[in-house]
């Protein structure tokens, strides 16, 4: 059986569950997922519509705030309950906090930021960057179950996972949380920047690169994307000019999105950036220069001139997208 | 007693410190080492080929442990090459005899040598780095860690957290070339007084994954001329490694008089020579990085000892130019030091009148030895290429004996020439050299930085420390055509179009490109650039190299 931990934050299901639950439904095995917290019943409605075998409440006073302390005590229990093969799950901050105390504690490899994961003569093998990504690497864990793995997030696709019409059930399961060992005593969370923009939870992403050549250019962008209902984002070297903010940055040391539509406007291609959003589903280039990296990840590439083809692109556009 | 770097200098002297302490007992010392990197051994860039004659001393049983030195050397080739062609040089050169020696990954041994450090009880601090000297009038005391949790902006963020005053009875300096305290206390004590400036060279390295039975594991080659010029100095290598992986780097003098030079693209011709792209080819480059190293030899070596602080291997300049080899000399002189500093603390006093024994140590136990006979060699290749071949040859007879003893240089920055200057004599202009990137054999300096796993925090301030950024737009653009662009092998300075509108330049520093090589502290002709430790942590990953 293949165990997905979901995550959520004050009642509210982090979307890059449902990732993970796609990742479970493409190996062999049944899957069930596991929401730990407290209240957590209509996050757990929420898991329910996926084509699962059932979907696993965990509710206790004790595991809010989330502590790393009370989480594995309660996971631990679970899964000695339940007898997983393996334990999947998004590698979120959370999972960071938590997973390696988890896996110790069954004296097991923690497989971390996996891309894919197989089956494959009865065993799950899971796939993961090296080297940068330079590599890809099949790992298989040795010795018996649970396996541990985290996935990259933006990898497995939300929308990908397979539905069902009515809700599978809902177990809650009991378990016995001890206090007293709980060591951490959290404080009110704090956000280091103010986030203005979630770029990850975008659909359509416009970004520009230096093509773009100035801040007064910026307002092409914008028209263009506001013409395709989509985000602006940029690379590097626009943000640390300051023309746009921190967050809109996408690469290596911004975001890593994967929406279904990003465009790259003046954008070369420099690989710090092609890491933050090469898993987008549909990739259109526009870049002057046939030579750019860029289009080597481009689905749709226009060699040519960025201050010809938006305009033309935004009065092709015209109203004919719908706004969602 | 407070160690500062965890290279093989810094860790030697921790482990010999514990060692001697649990053999001869007494009080018990507490030893630290403070190492910038996340990591054991993850800013260690070298070639590497390993003389084990200080590891043999200071750990005899390294086999049993499991050391990583798993590739003899087999083979030695030196090649003169020249554009289209090579030529082996008719007998290896004595010094360039590797027999015995060991080609290794500096990342995977210091890694090693970490975990048996720690095996002793010794803490090792990963991921701190000593950010200031702290002094009792003109005796070190101990060290300041950098703080953590600064913003972009220089405000505090709310992840702050202080640096830590960590007093200590002597701190042994080992924080590398162009250490940022070492060149403090060398200023502040004129410990350089009546030496020849030190001068450095850059090693650009990549590891590359070629189909396996190219070349021998244990192969090791050395090229000199192409693509150089024959007033600079440099070569490059290429080291085989088991499992098709093969070290191929360069090495340039930071000494060349043309502004216009580009390690970097220096490299890329070498890679492009059909010798190397023959080894190369279908294979792929999985790893990079670039240091400075020390090339001026004895008589640049600094004195090492000061109140309360001794300094040990590169930060001190021990590094054989001749023989291309510094990591015994490192390890051997953390030995030295540890030896002195473990006899001063026993004797209750930390001043130079115990710690001046490491001098003699040095002069005494094989590294004045080894560095003395070819005390001259690097600074005769200051005058061309054909000028340092003839006296190494000479010197391997003579022992290094030369008219003017010791041959006069000057720093690296003192001898770059203006581009006005350098370019009167010549037909071509002062263009800045490009080469083909194909991102197959060749890459250009952004890639390659992105594959030396480098990662610093975004928000903090420049760890770059540029004095005076009018110089840039002004004088230096004039004057060298801001050199800093091309001697920078990650990408770190960018000449920008002004955002004052005014239509001019200005200096852009991508700090967070920076793979902590210092040739930029070390080649900017104003010596305006300061090269300080950047949030502790930050830096390359240098993984297998």
């Amino acid at each position: 059986m293949n165990l997905v931990l979901a995550e959520q934050h004050d009642g509210i299901l982090n979307r890059v569950s449902w990732e993970v639950i796609s990742v479970a439904q493409q190996i062999d095995g049944p899957v069930k997922v596991l929401v730990a917290g407290q209240d957590v019943g209509s996050v757990a409605e929420e898991l329910a519509q996926a084509d699962v075998d059932e979907v696993i409440i965990i509710d206790d006073a004790d595991l809010e705030p989330y502590t790393s302390d009370g989480h594995v005590q309660a996971l631990a229990q679970a899964i000695t309950s339940e007898k997983p093969e393996v334990v999947l799950f998004s590698h979120t901050y959370q999972a960071r906090d938590f997973a390696p105390k988890l896996a110790a504690r069954f004296d097991r490899a923690l497989i971390a930021d996996c891309i894919g994961a197989k089956s494959s003569n009865g065993t799950t093998v899971f796939v993961r960057p090296m080297f940068q990504g330079k590599f890809v690497a099949d790992v298989v864990s040795e010795g018996s179950s649970p396996h541990f793995a985290s996935f990259q997030i933006g990898v497995y696709r939300a929308d990908e996972v397979k539905r069902v019409t009515t809700n599978v059930p809902i177990r809650t399961l009991n378990i016995k949380i001890d206090s007293t060992v709980i060591r951490q005593r959290p404080e009110p969370p704090f956000k280091e920047a103010k986030q203005a923009v979630d770029l990850t939870q975008a659909e359509r992403i416009i970004a520009v690169g230096r093509g773009i050549k100035g801040e007064e250019h910026l307002a092409l962008a914008q028209k263009l994307a506001k013409a395709f209902n989509a985000e602006l984002a940029a690379s590097r070297p626009i943000c640390d000019a300051g023309w746009l903010p921190m967050d809109r940055q996408v690469g290596s040391s911004g975001q890593t999105v994967a929406p279904k539509l990003y465009l790259a406007l003046g954008i070369s291609g420099a690989i710090q950036h092609l890491i933050g959003m090469k898993g987008s589903h549909t990739i259109v280039a526009i870049n002057k220069d046939a030579d750019a990296p860029i289009f080597e990840v481009a689905d749709y590439g226009i060699v040519g001139d960025l201050f010809e083809v938006v305009p033309e692109l935004i009065s092709a556009l015209g109203n004919k997208v719908e706004t969602r | 007693m407070l160690v500062v770097g965890g290279g093989p200098a810094g860790l030697s002297a921790a482990l010999r410190l514990a060692l001697r302490q649990k053999l001869e007992g007494e009080e018990q010392l507490s030893i630290a080492v403070l190492e910038k990197s996340r990591e054991h051994g993850a800013h260690m860039l070298s070639g590497a080929v390993l003389d084990p004659s200080s590891l043999n001393e200071l750990i005899p049983d390294w086999k049993q442990r499991g050391a990583p030195l798993e590739t003899e050397v087999l083979s030695d080739h030196v090649y003169f090459l020249t554009k289209n062609r090579k030529f082996p040089f008719p007998i290896t050169p004595p010094p360039l005899k590797n027999h015995g020696n060991y080609v290794i990954s500096l990342n995977r041994f210091v890694k090693w040598l970490g975990e048996q450090v720690e095996l002793e009880g010794v803490d090792v601090f990963n991921g701190f780095a000593g950010s200031e000297l702290l002094f009792e009038d003109d005796r070190v005391v101990g060290v300041r860690t950098g703080d953590k949790g600064i913003g972009r902006d220089g405000q505090q963020k709310k992840t702050f957290e202080p640096g830590v005053d960590i007093y200590a009875k002597v701190t042994i300096l080992a924080d590398g070339v162009r250490g940022n305290l070492t060149k403090t206390l060398i200023r502040r004590c004129s410990l350089d007084e009546g030496c020849l400036p030190q001068v450095y060279a850059i090693g650009i390295k990549e590891l590359w994954e070629v189909p396996q039975g190219r070349l021998a594991p244990g192969s090791v080659i050395h090229t000199m001329g192409y693509p150089l010029k024959f007033e600079e100095f440099g070569g490059g290598f290429i080291y085989a490694l088991p499992e098709g992986r093969v070290a191929v780097g360069f090495v340039a003098g930071l000494e060349y008089r043309d502004p216009m030079f580009d390690p970097h693209i220096a490299f890329q011709k070498f890679k492009q020579h059909s010798f190397v792209s023959k080894l190369l080819a279908d294979g792929q480059m999985i790893r990079y990085g670039a240091k400075a190293l020390p090339e001026g030899g004895w008589h640049a070596v600094p004195r090492c000892y000061a109140d309360g602080a001794l300094i040990v291997g590169d930060a001190a300049g021990l590094l054989n130019s001749l023989r291309l080899k510094g990591i015994h000399l490192a390890m051997r002189s953390g030995l030295h030091a540890a030896d002195v500093a473990f006899e001063a603390i026993r004797s209750g006093d930390f001043s130079v009148n115990q710690l001046h024994r490491y001098a003699s140590l040095i002069m005494s136990g094989g590294i004045r030895k080894e560095l003395y006979p070819v005390r001259n060699v690097h600074q005769s290749f200051a005058r061309g290429l054909v000028a340092g071949l003839l006296y190494s040859g000479l010197a391997l007879i003579t022992r290094g004996w030369w008219i003017r003893d010791p041959m006069p240089t000057h720093a690296g920055h003192e001898r770059v020439e203006s581009v006005k200057k350098y370019y009167k004599r010549r037909e071509s202009g002062p263009v800045a050299e490009e080469v083909k990137i194909d991102r197959a054999l060749t890459f250009d300096k952004i890639t390659n930085v992105h594959y030396s796993g480098t990662r610093h925090s975004e928000d903090q301030p420049s760890h770059l420390l540029v004095h005076d950024l009018d110089i840039c737009r002004t004088r230096c653009l004039e004057e060298y055509q801001n050199p800093c662009i091309r001697f920078c092998p990650a990408n770190v300075y960018e000449i920008i179009d002004a955002t004052d509108g005014s239509g001019g330049k200005q200096l852009q520093v991508n700090s967070s490109n920076c793979v902590h090589c210092k040739t930029c502290d070390i080649m900017d002709p104003y010596q305006i650039i300061d090269w300080v430790p950047p949030e502790g942590g930050g830096g390359p990953h240098y993984e297998g190299m």
